[in-house]
């Protein structure tokens, strides 16, 4: 295997799922790359396709939704879309890592986490078990556990930021490269949210990884992320290095965000929330810009013509007005 | 296992207040049901031109016994007499110890009882597996509605309906009791063969009766299991699905074994309506007997062993809980 850390690149992804109103998509024509070696973040609200987007880059989308089109190739492995069966079970967790929200009980209640670990192994045709629960202690220490006891625990046993790292540490401990991270602070107290993405930082970069946080929260990306993405209605509306994007937003909905944040400092009321509400899968407008019942600066095209990702420099940004007053 | 030692103790001490609480209860309320046997017997013998004493003489040895005393020091008597598993004698079967009459009709009620339900667990939580995992196809639809439909028709007419069909209508089952007499009681082919021949109808309808219920259980509860996270993380950690299928069905069992339990408990006197349809001499048709002979200490013996089973149930499934399940085994709450 190798050293380097893999890139994955998500190419016009489509991921649609099955209603009484006929199909309907829930990520639409998304296209992103992970370089190899970065943290990527993708903000969104609850609803805006970014869970969706996640367990495609396992092709884990549930029934009914499947991807309906485009691509995710990772380094060393291929297009995940194009993988089924054996391959692709063998492929999740030896290639890709997957980290459940800590609130989620990913760990199966009757069983220690010890025990679980050597399912792990066994389905992965691992001979050196001995080698594995070793590799397992350490990240866990690395993370500041008892290794020996959490591996002897249960999950009631354990608390939310523990779980958390056992999550981290199942996710690696096969020598995963890329590894995603589903809300991997929400439910958490906001001192071990801070550990926890030091955690991540640290391991992220001791073991050469990939790596896509997805979140609600800004705060969590700014920490972490090298680049961000934003997701609204299914969409990537704009993308770019973490500071840029976060220092000078250029797409209405990701300044809104921004402003949304209360600051430590100054007046409470300078924090704007984002008037109306996000649209759910049924809302989703059929054509046009997704963002546009929200926004400030609606045109006339934005009815009708669906922005695309325009690349600026270092940022894309999917907006009729941001692009017209550039050409301008 | 300190934890289970504790809670074994303190479940036997709850157990036992419970037992004595139910005997006082039904020593006192089976007494107080009008028409008493003895009084009665003694009673027509005077009528019929016999002195008291003498039709109290005659009565004594009819029965084999004579109540004596108040009814408060029968009382006495009585608690006393079950810490040495006495539980007074039958009027009806001329005086016999109930504990015997009792033992001797379970083996009627028990085995039947256990093996139906046994069978009906194990072919329904199979059953109810497949009707989760293909709920949503063909084969699903039927398994739940076989279940829906056998769940809702009580024990009694499918008791009749078997009855009908394989003992009347074609003939080629026996309905006439639990052995031909013809055999000889013992270790024989000829006496096992008619034990097994003629306990088929009477365990089908029990088997019958319940497999509804399992696999509508078994069904919701893996229904459950396969939305919990764990299950998709486990997918997504790339687990085999054998593995998978483990965890999904020892999950989903577990809250199973309760009723199971309980259940088994239940069903000891709940055998009235079969034993009759298929004259079985057993708990059930026991109790019938002894309230329509007013046989007090009878009637006061089966409610009693009734109770006691569905304490012993409950004793066993919280103890089987904290076997198989980690998070009661801990002692701590459970958090689903």
């Amino acid at each position: 295997m190798s050293k380097q850390a893999p890139g994955v690149r998500i190419d016009g992804l489509t991921v649609v799922y099955k209603t009484p109103a006929g199909e309907l998509p829930a990520v639409r024509d998304v296209s992103l790359t992970l370089e190899p070696g970065s943290i990527t973040g993708i903000v969104g609200e609850s609803g805006s396709g970014k869970s969706t987007l996640a367990l495609s880059l396992l092709n884990a989308v549930q029934p009914p939704g499947r991807i309906s089109a485009g691509s995710v190739e990772i380094d060393g492995l291929g297009d995940v879309v194009g993988l089924g069966g054996e391959q692709l079970r063998k492929a999740r967790g030896r290639h890709i890592g997957y980290v459940f929200q800590a609130a989620q009980n990913s760990l199966n209640p009757l069983k220690t986490v010890g025990k679980q670990l050597l399912d792990l192994g066994r389905s992965h045709g691992v001979d050196d078990l001995r080698g594995l629960v070793r590799e397992a202690k350490e990240l866990l220490g690395r993370m500041g556990l008892d290794g020996a006891r959490v591996l002897d625990s249960h999950q009631h046993e354990l608390s939310g930021g523990m779980r958390q790292r056992v999550g981290i540490m199942l996710a690696l401990v096969l020598n995963a490269h890329v590894v995603v991270l589903d809300e991997p602070t929400t439910a958490l107290d906001m001192i071990t949210q801070a550990n926890i993405l030091k955690i991540v930082r640290e391991v992220h970069a001791e073991r050469g990884l990939t790596t896509l946080v997805i979140t609600h929260d800004i705060g969590v990306v700014a920490e972490v992320a090298d680049r961000l993405a934003v997701m609204y209605g299914g969409r990537l509306v704009e993308q770019g290095p973490t500071r840029e994007v976060l220092g000078s937003p250029r797409h209405p909905y990701t300044r809104g965000l921004i402003k949304a944040i209360p600051r430590l400092v100054g007046d409470i009321d300078e924090a704007r929330a984002l008037p109306g509400r996000p649209p759910t899968l049924a809302t989703v407008p059929k054509q046009g810009c997704v963002f546009r019942e929200r926004c400030a600066l609606r045109m006339d095209v934005c009815d009708d013509v669906d922005p695309e990702a325009v690349l600026q420099g270092t940022r894309t940004v999917a907006c009729h007005a941001v692009t017209v007053k550039e050409h301008a | 296992m300190t934890v289970i030692a504790r809670r074994l103790a303190g479940h036997l001490a709850r157990g036992l207040v419970m037992i004595l609480v139910v005997a006082t209860i039904s020593f006192f309320i089976v007494r107080s049901i009008p028409g008493d046997p003895v009084a009665a017997n003694v009673q027509k013998l005077i009528e019929q031109g016999m002195a008291p004493q003498a039709a109290e003489q005659a009565t004594r040895v009819l029965y084999g016994f004579q109540p004596k005393g108040t009814l408060w020091e029968q009382y006495v008597d009585y608690m006393g007499g079950l810490f040495t598993f006495d539980l007074g004698q039958s009027v009806t079967h001329a005086g016999a110890p109930v504990t015997d009459v009792l033992a001797d009709a379970a083996k009627w009620t028990v085995l039947p009882v256990l093996a139906g339900t046994l069978l009906s667990f194990l072919v329904g939580i199979v059953m109810g597996v497949y009707a989760a995992i293909r709920r949503s196809g063909k084969l699903g639809d039927v398994l739940a509605i076989s279940g829906s439909l056998l769940h809702g028709v009580p024990q009694y007419v499918l008791g009749l309906l078997l009855s009908a069909i394989f003992a009347t209508l074609i003939p080629i089952l026996p309905a006439d009791g639990p052995v031909d007499i013809l055999f000889e009681p013992g270790f024989n082919a000829g006496y096992i063969g008619s034990l097994v021949e003629h306990a088929v109808l009477p365990v089908a309808t029990y088997a019958l009766a319940a497999y509804g219920g399992w696999i509508l259980a078994m069904k919701s509860s893996v229904v459950t299991v396969l939305g919990d996270d764990f299950i998709l993380a486990a997918e997504l950690r790339g687990m085999k699905r054998s593995i998978i299928f483990r965890y999904i069905a020892r999950n989903a069992i577990l809250p199973l074994f309760t009723i199971l339990a309980l259940s088994l408990g239940l069903l000891l006197g709940g055998a009235v309506f079969i034993e009759r349809i298929f004259n079985y001499p057993g708990l059930g048709l026991l109790l019938i007997e002894s309230i329509t002979m007013r046989d007090y200490a009878l009637m006061g013996g089966a409610f009693l062993i009734i109770t006691v089973s569905i304490i012993v149930a409950n004793i066993i499934a919280d103890l089987f809980y904290s076997v198989i399940d980690p998070r009661v085994r801990s002692g701590e709450e459970v958090s689903a």
